[in-house]
């Protein structure tokens, strides 16, 4: 009996060690000391009322809430908002994660209004759920900068994004050119219920024109749901049920990836040319220097961007509300030049 | 019988010497300085009523129980065992009264737990162990029906779960074997073939720690009885210098006064069964036959009708079958005499006369518990009873629509009529514990409780006195009188052929599934019971082991 | 000293102190003093209300000795549902609450006649019913989210008042109405197991169905009824859901099953079933809630938070050992 009891006092203290432990390791650093006593309730203070100085000892705190990392696009963005953050020591950025889950996020809204954080920066799962927790903050005096998905309303300080439909209709003339106007396409569509994936799919069918040209002929389309295998999956379809195959365009990066694993499984990734976009430096650019990619367009995170903006916001400056990324297109030939930019 | 003179001397070194035990759990003592030993070739009786502390010295021997003081020799030597293990090891093996069978597990696995023959890189040796369990169970004459030594042990009848309980204790090659109750599940062949074993093991000079509450088998087997009560020594004398009064009041305190069972008026027919059949459930034998085989007979008010039978006579399905427990594979027909005054446990009015169709009506238990018709199950652990529930919750879950008026539960309501029938039956203990908690005659007590609660008219009992101790049984006895006495009908099966023969008005015997004989109360004796339960065809004076039954499970 | 035993031996007791283990935890990391703030608790309760409700159909079902994975499948078809009635079809929001309850009670009817009647496992059935009705929710939305925005017709309604009249706060913004709900649905299952013949049949089945049987407890509708519960909690979550989203989406919920099973874990109900309620369940939801706030409010990363809350759930089921 006596070691039962030992057991579970040893049971309790093992939770609050690691608790402990855990809390405290993945903690950022530690917070400054504040000479004030803890505000009682969150004070909404005015438009432009800074809660930090600005300064290495008391630095800007920058909320950022990325509805998910599992996409290797988004940590990209992570990436390059935590890399243009540490050039400025009197800036410090606090990341939270939602899990692709649009409870979580706009929960994160409200903690980052109850911490009083300076500035906002929000990459949103979805519109409808998350237009009115921004709002919301947006309203209790904090500025929001809202990145890559649109919401409903325009209730945000800023909204930084590449324009998704520009990116497709660019894609659609690539693919009609290198085609001489004939041909059979395979389109392997992103998230049809989210917007770039609607937008990609849009403008692809702008740039194709095939009112201009009537021998191009989009033969076999699925929604792969931004998701590599699959895209993989419904490529073997898609071989399977056509024997002539010219072009696969996959909304992203991952897709025609999967997509040339399929057809190289069959022997016939060499009849076909493969068109992505995202362009990573470590996945679709790669994969173009390597030859299993054709083109890839590159979709900008305005992560850089975001942080820019952000201290533009805090020094009082007026910035526009809206700014679109450009977008840049990757061929084998100048793919190791980075590139050429599309105006 | 025993050869008192023979053990006395082959008295020397005792095998397990036990001294100056004592203990306590929290502030309760349970044991005190309580001395105890076991010669070779002995069989030495634990007797004492419920909560005299066997179970817990029987622990101790066992190496259950690790702290304790005192000190325990075995072959001479000081032990302290800190696990079963030590105790198996030190050549103590334990039959406990609780099966300790893993279901899933076959026979051979069971046997053999924890003491694999194993070879190279831990395979285990199966040919060996299975030539082992199957001489082993030449050995006991286990008769395991259509099953063999490789099939689940859970399929097998509890009676026979107990005799592979009992080899597993002979497998171990101990020196000391402690026996908790062996025969509590088994029927009188099977019990008279143990006693034979025992008989064997003590030729070899074995030790045998026997606890058991039935009085005729404590005077068959035991060489020295040693009593407890309320945790202290009574005292350790030779069986033949201990009559069985003097051992009566040795475990009660004082003396038992004996019980006449007087006859009631038996009153009109209640009961009356034509042509019940119940179709066996597993794959047909060899055979075909049926559980029950086209038995009718009837039953009174205030009348105690026995039912005896061998294992797989079908006496326990006749009590299944007439409580809606056999649903779908029963036929016949029950004319049902009910006073229409008293309503059913819902508060719905009743028929005077109904006539039942088995293979229609009575789809399940909860419609014959309406008819009042109430059954106590053989098995109150595994049937009987949630163990996890208090006593009250227990008692009152067969007639809780009486406690829940529009389906509301009312506290005050379930709380004294469960103390009621609880001061009734000499229920102890506290109502909100688990039952998991109580002895053994107390959860059985809980059980009657709830037959009771459903305010029945026809009372259907199977083994009521299983696992119960001496005192309590005296009780249980006192109240099917009672009970009788005020008009109920009573349908009683149990392996005990003494409490059969006390209590009973008439006896009906089964064998196979059709029944062979009646018996009034005047004329009946156990040598005639027996004759009846073999089917009639066994001579009298021959060894039940001679005539291996095939009896299916 | 002896109040620490005490409690110990209780299973309220543990779980209790587990709680109060948290919110000291809560204390030490407050992050900048958030944990001080009564909004920080109040968003708490908001958050952790759909995972409480589906808790409490599933503490119902698992003290039955079953278990229902087909809470999430359901409250995504419900969260479907109402919103195709309310947003697409107008129709009156207290009937369409009334058609979803319904809805999701008779889901749940369905899988217990197939545990009590036909005696199929409770893991199979619901699993089964978890991918069958994810696939509904799927069909009967178009893979479409439900929501303002008419794709068909490429134009825009107005959101229904319900939904943010569900999603609104009360008594001087500092009680969120989920909350309120989830309480509710707490009390009420509380009475249920407490005070009622069938809550007392739960405990029977759960602790021994053949011994409930042969007392005359009728255990195949008591089994179905407590399946049909536990839908239309789900039912209840489904529509509390579709509120907080404003919109139906037929992915939305995915996993929530297991989050509900590990707060009636570690309130201390045995998965085994026979013993345990609502009081547990209560605080097993706020230690939850309490160690996914303060985890978010630190920004603790998804792998840390993913490998803390596993080792939590491993200790505080350590803790419950009963003697």
């Amino acid at each position: 009996m006596n070691n039962q009891r030992r057991f579970e006092l040893c049971g309790i203290a093992m939770m609050a060690l690691a608790g402990s432990a855990m809390v405290g390791c993945n903690k950022d650093a530690p917070p400054p000391p504040s000479g004030d006593s803890p505000p009682t309730a969150p004070a909404a203070s005015a438009a432009g009322a800074k809660k930090h100085k600005g300064t290495p000892e008391d630095p800007f705190i920058v909320g950022m809430s990325q509805c998910n990392l599992g996409e290797p696009w988004r940590a990209q963005m992570n990436d390059d908002v935590r890399k243009a953050g540490e050039k400025h020591p009197n800036l410090k950025v606090i990341f939270k994660d939602a899990q692709n889950d649009s409870l979580v996020q706009r929960s994160q809204l409200e903690e980052f209004v109850n911490q009083g954080v300076d500035v906002i920066v929000i990459s949103p799962k979805e519109a409808a759920p998350l237009t009115e927790p921004v709002s919301k903050a947006f309203h209790s005096g904090i500025p929001v900068i809202v990145l890559d998905r649109a919401l409903l309303k325009e209730d945000y300080t800023m909204f930084i994004g590449a324009d998704n439909v520009k990116i497709g209709r660019e894609a659609g003339k690539w693919v009609a050119d290198a085609l001489g106007g004939k041909g059979s396409i395979v389109e392997l569509k992103g998230l049809m219920t989210s917007v770039p994936g609607q937008d990609r799919h849009r403008g692809f069918l702008e740039g194709l024109d095939l009112k201009a040209h009537p021998g191009l002929k989009v033969v076999f389309d699925a929604d792969m749901q931004w998701l590599e295998p699959n895209a993989r999956k419904e490529m073997e379809s898609a071989l399977a049920t056509h024997p002539k195959i010219d072009v696969v365009y996959a909304h992203n990066d991952p897709g025609a990836h999967g997509a040339f694993l399929a057809a190289k499984q069959v022997g016939r990734e060499k009849q076909m040319k493969f068109v992505g976009i995202d362009a990573l430096p470590q996945e679709g650019v790669q994969y173009v220097k390597d030859g299993v990619l054709n083109v890839t367009f590159q979709y900008p995170t305005g992560g850089e961007e975001a942080i820019d903006n952000a201290l533009k916001i805090l020094a009082g400056e007026t910035v526009p509300k809206k700014i679109t990324l450009a977008t840049r297109v990757f061929t084998h030939d100048n793919a190791a030049s980075g590139g050429n930019a599309i105006p | 019988m025993t050869d008192v003179q023979a053990t006395r001397d082959a008295a020397c070194e005792p095998l397990l010497d036990a001294s100056h035990i004592s203990k306590s759990f929290g502030p309760n003592p349970v044991l005190r300085d309580v001395s105890f030993d076991v010669r070779p070739g002995e069989v030495h009786i634990l007797a004492g009523e419920n909560g005299a502390g066997k179970s817990t010295l029987l622990n101790i021997l066992s190496g259950i129980h690790t702290t304790y003081e005192g000190e325990l020799r075995v072959g001479g030597v000081v032990r302290r065992f800190l696990h079963p293990k030590d105790a198996v090891r030190a050549g103590v093996a334990t039959v406990h009264q609780e099966l300790s069978l893993i279901g899933p597990l076959s026979l051979i696995d069971n046997l053999f737990l924890g003491r694999e023959y194993t070879g190279r890189f831990g395979i285990i040796d199966t040919r060996r162990q299975a030539r082992e369990a199957r001489a082993l169970l030449r050995e006991l004459d286990l008769d395991m029906g259509a099953l063999n030594e490789e099939d689940p042990v859970e399929r097998l009848p509890i009676s026979t779960q107990q005799l592979v309980e009992i080899a597993k204790a002979l497998a171990a090659k101990a020196n000391v074997i402690l026996m908790d109750e062996p025969t509590s599940a088994l029927r009188e062949p099977e019990a008279l073939r143990l006693f034979d074993r025992i008989e064997a093991l003590k030729r070899q000079g074995k030790g045998i720690v026997y606890v058991s509450h039935k009085m005729d088998e404590i005077y068959r087997l035991a060489d020295r009885i040693t009593v407890l009560r309320d945790g202290a020594l009574v005292g350790t004398k030779p069986a033949s210098e201990l009559p069985a009064r003097k051992l009566v009041e040795w475990m009660i305190g004082r003396d038992l006064p004996s019980r006449e069972h007087t006859s009631a008026l038996s009153g009109d027919v209640v009961l009356a069964i034509e042509h019940l059949s119940v179709r066996s459930a597993e794959l047909p034998d060899a055979d075909g036959r049926p559980d029950v085989d086209d038995v009718s007979f009837e039953v009174r008010a205030g009348e105690i009708l026995g039912l005896a039978g061998l294992r797989g006579s079908g006496v326990s399905d006749v009590l299944h079958a007439l409580f809606g427990d056999r649903a779908g594979r029963v036929s016949g027909n029950v004319l049902l005499r009910g006073r229409p005054e008293v309503p059913d446990v819902k508060g719905r009015g009743r028929k005077t006369e109904e006539r039942i169709d088995l293979s229609r009506d009575l789809a399940s238990p909860d419609e014959a518990i309406d008819r009042r018709i109430m059954l106590l199950t053989n098995d109150r652990k595994g049937k009987g009873l949630v163990l996890d529930m208090g006593s009250k919750e227990n008692a009152s879950l067969a007639s809780l629509p009486r406690f829940s008026p529009y389906g509301i539960l009312r506290d005050r309501l379930e709380t004294s009529a469960t103390a009621r029938v609880f001061g009734q039956l000499g229920v102890k203990g506290q109502v909100d514990a688990p039952v998991r908690l109580l002895s053994g005659g107390n959860q059985q007590k809980v059980v009657l409780a709830k037959c009771l609660l459903t305010e029945p008219e026809v009372m259907l009992l199977d083994e009521p006195t299983r696992g119960v101790d001496v005192g309590a049984k005296a009780e249980i006895y006192a109240l099917l009188g009672e009970w009788a006495r005020q008009g109920m009908a009573i349908v009683l099966v149990t392996s005990e052929l003494p409490e059969l023969l006390r209590l009973s008005d008439r006896i009906l015997v089964l064998h196979r599934g059709q029944c062979t004989a009646e018996f009034s109360r005047a004329e009946a004796t156990q040598e005639k019971v027996l004759h009846a339960a073999f089917g009639g065809s066994a001579q009298l004076g021959d060894s039940p082991s001679t005539q291996p039954d095939r009896v299916k499970s | 000293m002896k109040l620490l035993r005490q409690l110990l031996a209780s299973p309220i007791g543990r779980a209790v102190l587990a709680l109060v283990g948290m919110f000291i935890l809560g204390l030490v990391f407050n992050a900048d003093g958030a944990f001080f703030h009564w909004t920080t608790h109040r968003d708490m309760l908001r958050q952790l209300s759909v995972y409480g409700i589906l808790s409490c159909g599933m503490t119902l079902v698992i003290i039955t000795g079953g278990i229902d994975l087909s809470v999430s499948s359901v409250l995504a078809v419900c969260a479907v549902g109402f919103s195709i009635l309310t947003i697409h079809q107008q129709a009156n929001p207290w009937l369409a609450i009334a058609l979803v309850l319904a809805g999701g009670t008779a889901v749940g009817a369905l899988s217990g006649t197939l545990v009590g009647r036909f005696k199929i496992q409770p893991f199979v059935v619901t699993l089964a019913a978890m991918v069958l009705l994810r696939g509904l929710a799927k069909h009967l939305s178009g893979g479409q989210k439900i929501s303002t925005y008419i794709a068909a017709s490429d134009r825009s309604v107005e959101l229904p008042a319900i939904f943010e009249g569900i999603d609104a706060r009360v008594l001087g913004d500092n009680v969120s109405i989920v909350t309120l709900v989830f309480l509710a649905c707490v009390a009420v299952s509380a009475f249920l197991l407490g005070h009622v013949r069938l809550g007392r049949y739960f405990y029977a089945t759960g602790g021994n169905a053949e011994a409930a049987r042969l007392s005359g407890v009728p255990v195949t509708r008591t089994l179905v009824l407590a399946y049909a519960l536990s839908g239309l909690f789900s039912a209840i979550a489904g529509v509390c859901q579709a509120a907080q989203e404003q919109q139906g989406d037929p992915e939305t919920g995915s996993g929530y099953e297991l989050q509900a099973i590990a707060i009636v874990v570690i309130g201390g109900t045995n998965l085994a079933g026979g013993r345990g309620g609502m009081a547990l369940t209560l605080v097993g939801a706020l230690t939850i809630g309490y160690l996914q706030k303060i985890l978010s409010i630190n920004a603790v990363g998804e792998a840390s938070r993913l490998m803390l809350t596993g080792a939590i759930i491993v200790c505080a089921v350590l803790l419950q050992r009963r003697k």
